[in-house]
């Protein structure tokens, strides 16, 4: 196992300051105290060369999990384990042998080419010249990007600069890179490129923990996705897991040559009723069977067509997020 | 524990620290000369604004009046060695101070710690602000003139100098640690810039103009007679009563100042940003 994480907890105290004017400026003299729970208590291990998806909604813990594991923040209290470190305790040893790319903040300088970036990331890992060069040499043409690293970022376009973040990140060979968000707002085609990008150094043994909101990244990339909400781990197994999560449930559109019947029954659930004789159901199929389905609609209307999908993986996301777990029945709302 | 990994870069030698401090500033260089016109002008009113206080002291002797026991010379020697302190450490390293406040705004401030060095060594880094050379230039070109206008100093003179100078550097690096410091917690306050300069003004004129208990306080408390009164004073000459204090002053000035750098460091690595 490269990462270890047990129990980990982060608790930290925030301020109110209200919303009306008021508030706001009797803030200025006393502040109302509020404590967050950010992480409640997370545990899971890594294997080395894993492509982990780390998915949850806004404000599930995500960033604050991802900060701690990159000994940005220390947490409460639990334990982390990542080749032998602890991430806030040996911050500087560790730090070394990891790479970060984070798709809102930049690590490259806006104003000059991000071949400079490069070199002054050079100096700060002290990375040898002929090793330097290799990897410079290899990722920028992985990426297509030769020539743009010697144009001002400024001028790059948000795709260009994302392959040049994830040069910046590599160029000093680390063995786990976290990725935060490292596919939003590019375009189908850079999106493509830079998982072809991430696949491709996992293949050579980098291990990689990626958060994101788009599905694509977990698709193409992933093998297995944890996913947490409201500080706790809701979900930790591979991708075909997390598909079969709603195995019961089936996405089902049905046309019938009559008006509908009633719809209002036991494990089925209009999703979206189309006109009066078509319909898009979720239809629960422990709790009715397709037979039977079918033979309800058949005597009380006539079916004329029908189509059966497995649920988008968008739909078990949605489930998991709103915070119902089939599988413990625990629902996580506030 | 560790093994069986790659090999890891990085050193943690003063040299190595030193270039990597260069590879910074040449990268900070490039970053202005982008806009070569605009280096150039901030350069000049940078310059500008730090001659209005000498300028005023030009008047002041101009018109008759006079700060007791000193000659404008001297005064003017004074305010060009406060001018060359803070020419070598505001684009040197004062640059902590906005670069920490800017990036603790921003939610940049990460990516230094995510970087296998100092966090402090890391702002240093990435702080370095060449428009501040205006005030290196300015502190050269005063220092000079006043010198001229005074008898030359011996050796023994300078070699004082030159250490008690060293000092005064220490000091800056001090405040810039402490205003740091205050910019993490303290977000996005840029007044701290001017609580400094109101505070550090002081050393800018002889400490014997001032009351006896403000004296004490800017020798052996706050040393901010190090920023130009005391080197001035041991170039001339003429030591300013309890100087080793205010050496040993500075040197603890230092030391506090990183424990409070620590502590800040601290709250914010706990408190989530």
């Amino acid at each position: 196992m490269i990462i270890n994480v047990e129990n980990l907890t982060k608790t930290y105290t925030s301020y109110e300051r209200g919303n009306t004017f008021k508030e706001a400026f009797l803030s200025l003299f006393a502040r109302k105290m509020k404590t967050v729970e950010a992480v409640k208590g997370i545990s899971f291990s890594i294997k080395k060369g894993e492509l982990v998806g780390f998915l949850g909604p806004n404000g599930a813990g995500k960033s604050t999990t991802l900060k701690i594991l990159t000994g940005i923040l220390f947490p409460t209290s639990g334990k982390v384990d990542i080749m032998g470190y602890t991430p806030w305790k040996d911050r500087k040893k560790y730090v070394a042998h990891i790479g970060a790319v984070f798709g809102q903040k930049s690590q490259l300088l806006w104003d000059i080419p991000p071949i400079d970036a490069f070199y002054l990331n050079k100096a700060i890992y002290s990375i040898p010249d002929k090793i330097f060069n290799e990897k410079l040499a290899s990722m920028t043409e992985l990426l297509s990007v030769q020539e743009l690293i010697k144009k001002p970022t400024r001028l790059l376009s948000l795709g260009e600069r994302m392959k040049c973040e994830f040069i910046m990140a590599m160029l000093h060979n680390p063995e786990i890179v976290f990725l935060d968000e490292p596919t939003i707002g590019l375009d189908v085609i850079a999106k493509d490129k830079i998982r072809e990008f991430i696949l491709e150094m996992n293949s050579q043994g980098v291990t990689f923990i990626l958060t994101t909101h788009d599905l694509g990244d977990i698709e193409r990339l992933t093998e297995r996705v944890i996913v947490i909400n409201h500080g706790e781990t809701v979900f930790d197994n591979s991708i075909d897991a997390l598909r079969s999560h709603l195995g019961t449930k089936k996405a089902v559109s049905i046309t019938t040559s009559g008006p509908l019947p009633i719809l209002d029954i036991p494990g089925v659930e209009v999703k979206n009723r189309l006109s009066e004789y078509s319909a898009e159901l979720e239809l629960d199929v422990s709790l009715m069977e397709l037979n039977r389905f079918i033979d309800y609609i058949n005597r009380n209307s006539t079916l004329s067509d029908m189509s059966l999908q497995e649920l988008p993986i968008e739909e078990v996301i949605k489930d998991l997020y709103s915070g119902t777990d089939k599988n413990t029945g625990i629902t996580y709302s506030d | 524990m560790v093994s069986g990994h790659k090999e890891v870069y990085g050193g943690g030698s003063m040299i190595e620290a030193i270039r990597i401090h260069f590879q910074g500033i040449k990268t900070a260089l490039a970053v202005r000369m982008a806009y070569r016109a605009d280096f150039f002008i901030s350069t000049f009113i940078m310059l500008l604004v730090e001659f209005m206080t000498p300028l005023v002291t030009y008047l002041i002797y101009r018109n008759g009046a006079s700060l007791p026991g000193w000659s404008m010379y001297e005064v003017l020697l004074i305010q060009g060695i406060f001018l060359l302190s803070r020419g070598i450490a505001f684009p040197f390293f004062f640059g902590i101070v906005w670069n920490t406040i800017d990036r603790v705004r921003e939610g940049t401030f990460d990516l230094l710690l995510i970087k296998p060095r100092s966090v402090l060594h890391m702002a240093i880094i990435t702080g370095f602000d060449s428009e501040d050379i205006g005030k290196l230039l300015g502190g050269l070109v005063l220092f000079t003139a006043a010198l001229l206008n005074l008898p030359f100093p011996g050796i023994s003179e300078w070699l004082k100098f030159i250490a008690i100078f060293f000092v005064s550097l220490v000091v800056m690096f001090g405040f810039a640690i402490i205003l740091a410091g205050l910019g993490i917690v303290w977000v996005g306050n840029y007044r701290v810039y001017e609580i400094f300069f109101s505070i550090s003004n002081f050393g800018m004129y002889p400490a014997s103009i001032f009351s006896k208990l403000f004296q004490t306080i800017i020798t052996s408390v706050l040393p901010i007679s190090m920023l130009g009164f005391v080197p001035a004073s041991v170039l001339l000459g003429k030591p300013a009563e309890g100087t080793i204090h205010s050496v040993l002053t500075s040197f603890v000035f230092l030391f506090a100042s990183l424990l409070f750098w620590k502590t800040m460091l601290a709250r914010y690595t706990s408190s989530g940003g």
